[in-house]
């Protein structure tokens, strides 16, 4: 029945050749090339925002609250400042922050969850242990409180975000961790007598690296998430530009109530769109690590009746 | 007097580039009252594919044209709802690895009862004890009706599955793998289980295996499935002792002999893909005895006795060797 | 493992982790950097006898470990400590502003898992065709918008139709319970809507991919080889087994309903429990801080070990 069977414990061959290479094919899908040209525009857009903005987004060029026009496309926010500018140039910041949050998850996640599945025993259970409690306690609220303790600035958010947000990956790359352990190829190293550090490097990093790529990806969009959260609640730089404290301070200064969407909407999309991206790529490579989900049993559509024509091996 | 008959029954799957696999190419069965058909192949031989075909389990990529006879009615034109009445009441299946195919939330004999509830066959007090009928005639004790699946080995289940499958008194039981994943002991008694209830039940069987050694067990007919054809079909004893097709033969051959007389002898090379049409025979480039005529014609089935067919140009002409 | 063993390993889980949040909370306002602990004596516009009062309430001329003890026994005594801002001890501040957060978090997280576990299921089972394209995409689209352009939106397409603020009408005079109800429930639809579409979203995708892997196991072709119709098999197998991953992942998005809830307050002026953390942010005010996260975080604790325990019942692969 379930014809799929991964009765070799031999490492994913797609994977062996280099697990960039094999996420690459992984990302085939529509939905997963929409993800990934999302993001190689944001990307792109950060990088070249100075010059792709065609306004300093520290001088006033129009009035406040102006409605979009021909010269400002969306509009002007609470300092008369474009808004075009204003989201080209945050792009950079939020996505470095981001980034560089994800940076420190992956590290601090990938480490504890690499050990703990490597090492088992006692250190599993510490391990696992802190990552569980970590994994209830709400995060915006510890964010908010170390935040409001430590100081608002962007440093401070991008490490704060970092250290909550590796729970999530510690235990997916452990459980991984943990069912490659098991596999024939890397007892047959351990009787060998490669070292750990050698086993680690060369057998079971490569065979987890798609999953912590996709971790990754997916933690991006929860720490941009995180970071116009923060500086929606006044915890972040207000004087960075990024895509939060943007919507930050067309709320504080009442875009609203002035019916100024064109000060909320393009931030908010661009967060939107970065998410969505992040999302549809991430989801692609766990897809495609998951064979599970290839097969379904109960279907919308049923299989075709093809009337044959005539009989015996010539009829097909 | 016939009881299944599958007439030129052809599968497609759809292919994620676009092409198709032919995974069933024109298959004919016959199948009487009380008769155990094995179907022997090695994997991607259709084998499992023709069995969930008969019961019209296919995924929806699949493509079948041909036709399945249950006495007089025809099985594949009559769409998803009308192929559910025969469902469980005339054919059942167990399947590959039944050890999963219990719902792991509710207990097993709720399972049992479901479908005969839902067929109308037996209800309310009268199906629950013919739910505890059942476990016992697969050798079960009565208590394990209570049991969650998980709480039961693997061979345990596999009798629980069976018992299932015949809670609607089917015709005809199609067993894809039924001890694949079970231990040789545990394999030998559920075959025995099952060449027993065909006996007393009068219950055809037809047995899905890659396994050589438990078609000769359990079953009376084989039919050999390479590249989605039926090679050779016959009695059991003829495909044993006299077989015609130099693939039976080859796989006869590989058959490890307890006592070591002979050295395994491995068919070189692999079946061919079924994504493009095969001209001639499909197991030529892997025969031994393939001549020209090979190349160009595929081979039609031959009647070498009653009941034995073998689709091979050369069939009978070459000398078999000693058994 | 027996039942009871089960409660008592998810109880124990709990407590500890209660007692992780604890520690947590008194170490950051004493160690970290910002003069967080000087500032927690130096409460703004306060008489010295009431500076006096604190500093020897929280010890702060002690060593660490014996104000760690005095900070255990405080909050033993449900002492939480006394708000700068109003003077009033934080317990009593933040019990009022749980009690309104409470109907507008649980309706709004109600909604969401039903909404969600509706569009998932629905999705999962046309999977491939354009309802599932239609609803996952939706799903993902109000996963990825931030709390505060959902909020905003809402705002601006509502202008005028709904209270954009506050919780109650502050000019209604005692009035009957119905107007109440009806005011109440006026001022609760926007709060709520935006938190239900916040949280939906990751919810459909949740439940899609739990029966998404459900129907691709192998009772499912059982029920289907039965002759089962197709609801049947969806009602009686495939949603009852994709329940369970189902609410291991709802209880674990626990921290996103949180996330929500403050947001949401913040945006509407909503006197819970979100936005008095917000004002306490504002105004420094330590204790209300450190007080409105034992609240949170202790409730969402107790709520996953209820969730435990739910789980523990549905599913009987756990006892053996």
């Amino acid at each position: 029945m379930s014809t799929v069977i991964n009765t070799t414990d031999a490492p994913r061959a797609d994977v062996q050749a280099g697990p960039l290479r094999a996420v690459r094919g992984m990302v085939k899908g529509t939905s997963a090339r929409i993800g990934l040209g999302i993001l190689l525009a944001f990307l792109i857009i950060a990088i070249f925002a100075p010059w792709l903005a065609p306004t300093d987004v520290h001088t006033a060029t129009c009035g406040v609250f102006d409605a979009p026009s021909p010269h400002h496309w969306l509009g002007c926010d609470d300092g008369g400042i474009d808004m075009v500018s204003l989201v080209l140039v945050g792009s950079r910041i939020s996505l470095i922050v981001g980034f560089t949050a994800t940076l420190v998850a992956m590290t601090l996640g990938g480490t504890i969850g690499l050990l703990s599945g490597y090492f088992g025993g006692g250190t599993d259970v510490v391990l696992m242990r802190i990552t569980d409690y970590f994994l209830v306690i709400p995060d915006l609220v510890l964010m908010i409180v170390i935040a409001a303790v430590w100081g608002p600035s962007l440093s401070h958010v991008i490490i704060v975000i970092g250290i909550l947000l590796w729970t999530g990956t510690a235990r997916v790359v452990r459980a991984q961790v943990k069912s490659i352990r098991e596999r024939t190829y890397v007892k047959r190293a351990q009787t060998v007598g490669a070292s750990n550090a050698r086993i680690i490097f060369r057998h079971v990093l490569p065979q987890v690296g798609p999953l912590l790529i996709a971790s990754t990806v997916l933690t991006v969009a929860v720490a941009i998430f995180d970071e116009t959260a923060l500086a929606f609640l006044g915890l972040s730089d207000p004087t960075a530009v990024t895509w939060g404290t943007i919507m930050e301070h067309a709320f504080d200064r009442t875009a609203i109530s002035a019916g100024a969407w064109w000060a909320i909407v393009p931030p908010g999309l661009a967060v939107a769109l970065v998410i969505v991206g992040c999302y549809l790529v991430g989801q692609a490579i766990e897809d495609a690590l998951n064979p599970r989900l290839k097969v379904a049993y109960l279907s919308p559509k049923s299989w075709r009746l093809r009337p044959l024509v005539g009989r015996g091996s010539d009829a097909v | 007097m016939s009881l299944l008959e599958v007439r030129d029954l052809n599968v497609w799957f759809d292919l994620p580039d676009g092409g198709e696999l032919h995974a069933v190419q024109g298959v004919d069965l016959t199948l009487h009252a009380g008769q155990r058909l094995g179907l022997v192949g090695e994997s991607g031989s259709g084998k499992t594919t023709t069995g969930l075909a008969m019961i019209g389990l296919l995924p929806s990529s699949a493509s079948v044209g041909g036709e399945v006879r249950l006495a007089d009615t025809e099985l594949l034109t009559l769409g998803e709802k009308g192929f559910n009445a025969y469902r469980w009441r005339d054919i059942a299946m167990v399947f590959q690895g039944a050890m999963n195919a219990f719902d792991p939330v509710k207990k097993i004999g709720s399972q049992i009862f479901e479908a005969m509830d839902y067929h109308g066959v037996a209800s309310g007090n009268a199906a629950r004890t013919r739910v505890h009928e059942l476990l016992g005639l697969v050798g079960m004790p009565t208590n394990a009706a209570d049991k969650y699946p998980h709480e039961m080995s693997g061979g345990m289940r596999q009798r629980a599955a069976i018992a299932m499958a015949l809670s609607c008194e089917p015709k005809v039981l199609i067993a894809d793998e039924p001890t694949t994943a079970l231990d040789v002991m545990v394999q030998a008694q559920i075959l025995q289980l099952l060449t027993r209830l065909c006996d007393d039940l009068g219950l055809s069987m037809i047995l899905v295996t890659h396994d050589l050694a438990v078609v000769a067990q359990a079953c009376d007919t084989g039919a050999v499935m390479y590249a989605g054809q039926i090679v050779e079909i016959g009695p059991m004893e003829a495909l044993y002792h006299e077989p015609d097709h130099p693939y039976t033969r080859a796989l006869f051959a590989a058959t490890p002999d307890l006592y070591g007389d002979h050295p395994v002898a491995s068919i070189a090379g692999s079946p061919p893909h079924l994504n493009r049409p095969i001209v001639g025979c499909a197991f030529r480039d892997r025969c031994p005895d393939a001549i020209e005529v090979c190349v160009r014609e595929r081979p039609v089935p031959q009647v070498m006795a009653v009941g034995h067919l073998a689709a091979c140009h050369r069939a009978g002409e070459i000398a078999r060797p000693a058994s | 493992m027996r039942s009871g063993d089960y409660v008592l390993k998810r109880a124990g889980f709990a407590v500890a982790t209660v007692f992780i949040a604890l520690s947590i909370n008194f170490l950051l306002f004493r160690v970290l950097p910002g003069d967080a602990a000087s500032n927690i004596s130096r409460v703004p516009g306060a008489s010295p006898q009431l500076r006096q009062a604190l500093e020897a309430q929280f010890g702060l001329d002690k060593p660490i470990w014996q104000q760690y003890l005095l900070y255990l026994k405080e909050l033993a005594h449900g002492n939480l400590g006394v708000s700068f801002a109003n003077q009033q001890p934080v317990w009593t501040n933040l019990s009022e502003a749980l009690r309104n957060t409470l109907p507008m978090v649980l309706t709004g997280t109600v909604i969401a898992i039903v909404l969600g576990i509706a569009t998932g299921v629905l999705s999962a089972v046309r999977r491939g065709t354009a309802a599932d394209s239609m609803s996952t995409n939706l799903a993902i689209a109000f996963y990825a918008f931030p709390t505060q352009f959902i909020g905003a939106m809402l705002l601006i397409m509502f202008a005028g139709i709904f209270p954009a603020a506050g919780m109650s009408d502050p000019f209604a005079s005692n009035a009957s319970t119905m107007s109440h109800i009806t005011d109440l429930s006026k001022h609760l639809f926007l709060p709520v809507l935006t938190l239900v579409l916040t949280l939906y979203g990751e919810n459909t995708l949740i439940v899609r991919s739990a029966m998404l892997e459900t129907l691709g196991e192998d009772q499912i072709l059982t029920a289907r080889a039965k002759g089962l119709p197709r609801r049947t098999i969806i009602r009686r197998h495939a949603l009852r087994n994709a329940m369970l991953p189902t609410l291991t992942m709802i209880a674990l998005s626990l921290g996103a309903v949180v996330t929500g809830a403050i947001l949401v307050e913040v945006i509407f002026s909503w006197p819970g429990i979100g936005s008095a953390l917000y004002e306490a942010v504002l105004q420094r005010d330590y204790p209300m801080l450190q007080g409105g996260f034992l609240v949170i975080t202790v409730t969402v604790i107790t709520i996953n070990f209820f969730a435990d325990l739910l789980y523990f019942r549905l599913d009987p692969r756990i006892t053996s």
